[in-house]
């Protein structure tokens, strides 16, 4: 995975958050997003948080948002659903926006995760989240800009899945 | 020793420190020390969490978390992040009454899991015992002065009084009520401008 096309992609990702005005990174890894969460890491304009399991990271984002930082979590789909209760009795019920950056796990060319590929986008549906999918690097700034001052406005998690052809990996 | 004369020993220490609660400690707390930086959270087992979040962005403040052995139990996944950043300005309470009291008193594995043994093993510098309320708040007050993550537990019977008043506040209303509070005493802005933004 340690190619120039995925830290490219995510220098291009980490500064798209930072446009988006996120200072609050907390982060599971996925193999596919070693790269970005290599570069948050690495930054210093950014607090980063690794996380044991991805619940207590939308908690963490929560009191996080509470006092005033701008959260993304960075996580698997998988990662995802282990939280679904905390997005809903924390992030949705107390109306807490989180943007939630998914690696989107077999989605299309994806092997070995079609099970949890099918589910991801009608559990967000079924959660009430608005998402999109980001596949092309042109469209980073836009679409992280876009869900996060969707995420303020409606006081929600916004999710943005991202695909391994944006990621630069194979 | 029922958790009401546990918090009511450490009330007036507290400051204005933000203390985050869960389940039926919030209406002993909300009694003992009411305050706009008070939270009641709702998902089983977050409220350390919530209270790490809010140590880490604010590492001037002091955070309280109020803690139960079935939350405790359930996230024990957090202790290790938290210990991970060790977040000097959170003291962590743990109020070990062996029952998931909130849910009708189903016994949780605290009486063989060891929650100071737990916190230590997850790398949390300090966490210790107490069996007095003598002893818990000079532990607070160490944990205080000493500007070291701490949890602090002790083993309590089940239940509270029986005259506290119920807490009078919608759960957004205390967010929104906690936020401004924290504008006020940290100065600064925090809720987006809303409908009256131009952008
Ligand atoms: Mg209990």
């Amino acid at each position: 995975m340690d190619n120039m096309d995925a830290k490219q992609s995510a220098l291009a990702i980490v500064a798209g958050l930072k446009k988006a005005g996120i200072d609050f990174v907390a982060t599971l890894p996925d193999e596919k997003m070693l790269e970005v969460i290599r570069t948050v890491e690495k930054d210093s304009g950014l607090r980063h948080i690794p996380l044991c399991r991805e619940e207590e990271g939308v908690g963490i984002c929560a009191g996080a948002y509470l006092a005033g930082r701008k959260t993304a979590l960075i996580l698997q789909n998988a990662g995802f659903l282990n939280s679904c209760n905390a997005v809903t009795t924390t992030s949705l019920q107390f109306q807490i926006p989180t943007l939630l950056l998914i690696y989107f796990a077999g989605d299309i060319g994806d092997r070995g995760f079609t099970t949890l590929g099918a589910v991801t986008e009608p559990v967000l549906q079924a959660l009430g989240i608005r998402s999109y999918v980001l596949r092309k690097t042109e469209e980073i700034d836009e679409i992280l800009v876009g869900a996060q001052i969707l995420a303020e406005d409606s006081k929600r998690p916004v999710a943005v899945l991202l695909t391994k052809s944006l990621l630069g990996v194979k | 020793m029922q958790r009401y004369a546990y918090l009511k020993a450490i009330a007036d220490d507290t400051g204005n420190a933000l203390a985050v609660c869960t389940g039926w400690s919030a209406r002993e707390w909300w009694a003992v020390r009411p305050s706009d930086g008070n939270l009641k959270t709702r998902t089983l087992g977050l409220v350390s969490s919530i209270a790490a979040g809010l140590a880490f962005a604010l590492p001037h403040r002091k955070v309280i978390a109020i803690d139960g052995d079935g939350a405790f139990l359930m996230n024990l996944c957090g202790l290790p992040t938290i210990a991970l950043q060790r977040p000097p300005n959170l003291i962590h309470l743990l109020f070990d009454n062996e029952v998931y009291e909130a849910s009708g008193g189903t016994a949780t594995a605290s009486h063989i899991a060891d929650a100071v043994s737990l916190a230590k093993g997850a790398g949390y510098p300090h966490a210790c015992w107490v069996s007095t309320a003598e002893e818990f708040r000079a532990e607070f007050l160490q944990a205080w002065q000493s500007d070291r993550l701490s949890l602090i537990a002790v083993k309590v019977e089940p239940g509270q009084p029986k005259d506290l008043p119920p807490l009078a506040l919608d759960e957004l209303e205390n967010k929104y009520t906690f936020m401004r509070y924290l504008e006020r005493t940290e100065k600064k802005g925090i809720l987006s401008p809303g409908f009256d933004s131009k952008s």
